[in-house]
């Protein structure tokens, strides 16, 4: 097995997906720091001052605001109102909900890249790691070897979860290392609170409690890696099923981009919580943000998570097993 | 050479996995079994304040936001506009304006943490309150009531003198400005029932105002007194640019900087 | 006798999407032999290669190479064989040397040595470490035998090993196929439509037509029934009239007359035409063609070529 298993590590780094994601990676991270550099440099000019605590107040008086206009939808008025409660506490307990700083940086970047950025960089590995060897026809030497066809693919799955376990981590020092020229490498231990609950549009604070920041983004980093697992497997799996990669890949593009939308507007279907790509906000449950159907919670997403990501590495092998190969 | 970069890659990326494993399962076992500690106070030092910089905060509802102006500016931006000419100095600005806002609920948001520190440091202070509390959204204007009216007005003026007294507290020296309500409805008010509640209302204002040192009354009832029309917003009840604009030049010219003045 | 047999074909069927492409295929090929496969397109050749070396499975029957089911001894069977399916498709981004690297570490015992072998045995050394992207087709052709050769199979099953090369590409090929057969002892099974070749490469060929097997046989055997004499002769009228006495006659259009190939009787044909002042201008073997061999073997039934 571990000589399957670089085999398949020899073909991705000669086919340079890794360096291609990387690139990728440092490019959008380039563009979010000269962003977030430029909105807080305006925020420095609006306000007049670099005090973060008038930023804050600011911004919840500026949601206040939002909220009064009395055209608005239920759930967003929802959403709003927990944010102001939610600053309103870090307000009053005076810690910085962002304290400027690669560390901030970088945990901000992940936690909204986990949904759709980097199941996207996953899916370019994921998407042809079989059809590829369908599509090249070398899938014919492949299972023409004395070895077994599910330990082939076995090797091509663990692959793909060291890539990702790559990927994740290199999104994270990417945006560290790149962002810290302009926020500065630090960070690390600024106070972060979590254990917010919410339920019905309220702000449960009985459970909070503060952490560092790099607890924090450890636990995030964790979570996002689930998510790429799970993303990563169907993915795969439609690689097995579907000879060319760019139908797969436009399959689970569909998906992921049609789970974005769907977490704005499914709050009245409430069956819409067993879709895979509305369980993927995984690292708002630990900072807070309601869910975008009440009553899921982090163990019934990861746990429906679990059963699409156990659906489609059972469909991957029988198919992969049984199937004809022409 | 290049196995041996397929078989570092591989080796170090299984340790990654390994890692993200253990993050994943501390991460879901401390969201359910983590210890809820609590949030310690962290104490807030002030905001330190240059000696050169001039602060304006305001305070209040839907005027002070600026509804209404196409530009955005509101009465407080003029207002500040024209202290930087006056001065000939930048100015720092904290608008604290919520639209819809009720005396009640000013009376609460100078009890927060952050308003009272952004309050301490305040030079001046611009406040526009009440205009909620009386007209109602035009309920009031509907059915006219001298009762219900004097009930509000009562409630009002209590949570106005809270409000007063908190900002004292916090800042004894800054110069407070204080603007009084105009009657957007005049034009309905054929009897001038209307005008008579809102004069009485500012008056009562006023006096409440008067026993508070560096408290100004500034009133706006005259500005849109005439020509009500040309100086609303197409809400009829907020200024337009005009309006706000009739309402900055009021009150620029009294606010004064008594540190700049020392030189 | 057992171990004499590399290769078991035991009536195999193949039905895909309700439609029987192979009906009911027997064979056996023999150590040492190189075996034919011929047909002509949409035959099921490659069907039926598919499913020697696992990539499909058999509706029915039973397939061994060297006595291990491959059904039920996949690992024991496919490590007895090599083979190239259709085009040789190797992983163009890496290079030849890797290429071999790859497959070897999916074989039992392989080692930089035997790839060391192999490449010296297909005459790839100069490249061997080039990405196979450059690699013309003829070198992509040699390297797919490289490692099909890895595991010293004793069966080398090659589906149109000379497809798209050129007329010294082929003789090679050919010379080499017959080295690994006669010096190697190796079984190779080719598949071809075309007929020359499977004549000069053969020992034993298997005749397919729309999923059966028509034919199995000797090269000689099968090839020589159809084989004529075609004659160039003048004047033509008395050179037909002297053969006609003699044996049956055809005539082509471009003025060859053609009778049929007996080594006993063919010189005194030729010396009667010459008694008679008949100018012989050229005479030849003709092999027969595909369809003619079709035709006959079916009786000249309606199994032509599609
Ligand atoms: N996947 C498939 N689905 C349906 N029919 C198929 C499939 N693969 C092959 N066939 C059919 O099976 C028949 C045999 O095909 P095969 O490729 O085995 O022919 P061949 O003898 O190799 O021909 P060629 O000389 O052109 O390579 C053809 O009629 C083809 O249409
Ligand atoms: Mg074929």
């Amino acid at each position: 097995m571990s000589n399957l298993i670089q085999n398949e590590m020899m073909k991705l780094l000669a086919k340079k997906r890794l360096l291609i994601i990387g690139v990728i990676v440092a490019v959008l991270i380039i563009l979010f720091t000269y962003a977030q550099y430029k909105q807080a440099e305006e925020q420095r000019e609006k306000l007049g001052t670099d005090d973060w605590r008038t930023a804050v107040q600011q911004q919840i008086i500026d949601i206040q605001n939002r909220l009064s206009s009395s055209r608005m939808l239920d759930e967003w008025r929802e959403q709003l109102q927990v944010t102001v409660k939610q600053q309103q506490y870090y307000l009053d307990h005076n810690i910085n909900p962002s304290e400027p700083g690669a560390a901030t940086f970088t945990r901000m970047f992940i936690e909204n890249a986990s949904s759709l950025f980097i199941p996207l960089l996953v899916m370019i590995v994921a998407s042809d790691l079989v059809s590829s060897e369908s599509s090249q026809g070398t899938i014919k030497l492949l299972l023409t070897r004395p070895v077994l066809r599910w330990k082939i693919l076995m090797s091509k799955y663990i692959t793909l979860l060291l890539s990702i376990s790559i990927i994740v981590a290199m999104t994270g020092v990417l945006a560290y290392a790149l962002s810290g020229v302009v926020f500065g490498y630090h960070g690390w231990n600024a106070p972060i609170i979590t254990g917010f609950t919410v339920e019905a549009g309220n702000v449960d604070t009985s459970g909070v409690r503060l952490i560092s920041q790099w607890q924090l983004l450890l636990m995030d980093f964790g979570l996002v890696w689930y998510i790429a697992v799970v993303v990563g497997t169907l993915a795969f799996m439609l690689s097995v099923l579907i000879r060319s990669t760019p139908a797969g890949m436009g399959i689970m593009l569909a998906a992921l981009i049609s789970g974005a939308i769907l977490n704005n507007m499914v709050s009245s279907w409430e069956s819409a919580k067993y879709f895979f790509m509305v369980n993927l906000q995984l690292t708002n449950y630990l900072s807070g943000v309601a869910p975008p159907i009440e009553g899921m919670t982090l163990l019934s997403s990861v746990l429906i998570l679990f059963v699409w990501w156990l659906a489609a590495l059972i469909v991957s092998f029988i198919v992969f097993i049984r199937k004809d190969v022409y | 050479m290049s196995r041996w970069r397929v078989r570092i890659v591989t080796v170090f990326s299984a340790l990654l996995g390994l890692l993200w494993i253990g993050c994943l399962s501390w991460a879901i076992v401390d969201y359910y079994h983590g210890e809820a500690s609590g949030v310690e106070d962290l104490s807030a030092q002030p905001i330190e304040k240059r000696p050169d910089e001039f602060i304006v905060v305001a305070l209040g509802d839907s005027l002070t936001r600026g509804t209404g102006d196409e530009t955005g500016k509101g009465y407080v931006g003029t207002v500040t506009e024209e202290l930087e000419k006056k001065f000939d100095h930048p100015i720092t600005v904290q608008n604290l304006g919520i639209k819809g806002l009720v005396s009640a609920q000013l009376a609460e948001q100078v009890q927060e943490r952050e308003v009272k520190r952004q309050l301490q440091r305040a030079d001046a202070i611009l406040v526009t309150i009440g205009g909620n509390d009386l007209f109602q959204k035009g309920e009031t204007l509907l059915n006219l009531d001298s009762t219900k009216v004097s009930k509000l007005q009562k409630n009002y003026l209590v949570h106005l003198d809270a409000i007063l007294s908190t900002i004292r507290q916090n800042n004894s020296s800054a110069q407070l400005f204080m603007l009084g309500l105009y009657n957007p409805f005049i034009e309905l008010d054929e009897n001038g029932e209307l005008n008579a509640i809102v004069r009485q209302w500012n008056n009562e204002t006023a006096e409440v105002l008067a026993k508070y040192e560096d408290m100004v009354f500034v009133p706006t009832f005259d500005l849109f007194q005439l020509s009500v029309n040309e100086y609303l917003y197409s809400d009829k009840f907020h200024p337009n640019s005009a309006g706000y604009r009739l309402m900055a030049e009021r009150i620029a010219p009294l606010i004064e900087w008594e540190a700049k003045d020392d030189e | 006798m057992m171990s004499n047999v590399t290769l078991e074909v035991n009536s195999v069927r193949k039905t895909i999407r309700k439609r029987e492409i192979i009906k009911d295929i027997n064979f056996t090929v023999r150590k040492g032999e190189v075996f034919g496969f011929l047909g002509p397109n949409g035959a099921g050749k490659t069907t039926t290669i598919r499913m020697l070396v696992g990539l499909i499975k058999p509706t029915a029957g039973s397939i061994r190479i060297c006595g291990y089911d491959v059904k039920k001894d996949y690992k024991k069977a496919m490590q007895h064989l090599g083979c190239i399916v259709e085009n040789p498709e190797l992983y163009p981004f890496l290079s030849g040397w890797n290429n071999l690297l790859h497959f070897a570490r999916m074989l039992p015992n392989v080692g930089e040595e035997r790839m060391m072998e192999v490449v010296k045995l297909v005459g790839l050394e100069q490249r061997i470490h080039d990405t196979v992207k450059t690699y013309s087709l003829g070198m992509r052709q040699r390297l797919g035998i490289a490692q099909a050769m890895l595991n010293r199979p004793k069966l080398l099953i090659l589906d149109e090993p000379t497809n798209g090369l050129d007329p010294a590409g082929i003789r090679e090929m050919r010379q080499f196929i017959r080295m690994l057969a006669e010096e190697e002892g190796m079984s190779v099974l080719v598949s071809s439509h075309l007929l020359s070749e499977i004549q000069l490469l053969c020992d034993r060929v298997a005749i397919i037509t729309k999923g059966e097997i028509v034919k199995v046989g000797t090269v000689s055997d099968l090839l020589s029934v159809q084989e004529r004499m075609s004659w160039r002769v003048e004047p033509i009228e008395l050179g037909k009239e002297v053969l006609r006495s003699l044996t049956e006659v055809m005539e082509t259009e471009d003025g060859y007359v053609l009778t049929s190939f007996d080594e006993e009787e063919t010189p005194k044909w030729n010396k009667a035409l010459v008694k008679h002042g008949v100018k012989i201008l050229e005479m030849n073997r003709r092999l027969p063609t595909l369809e003619d061999l079709f035709l006959e073997l079916t009786d000249g039934g309606g199994a032509g070529i599609e």
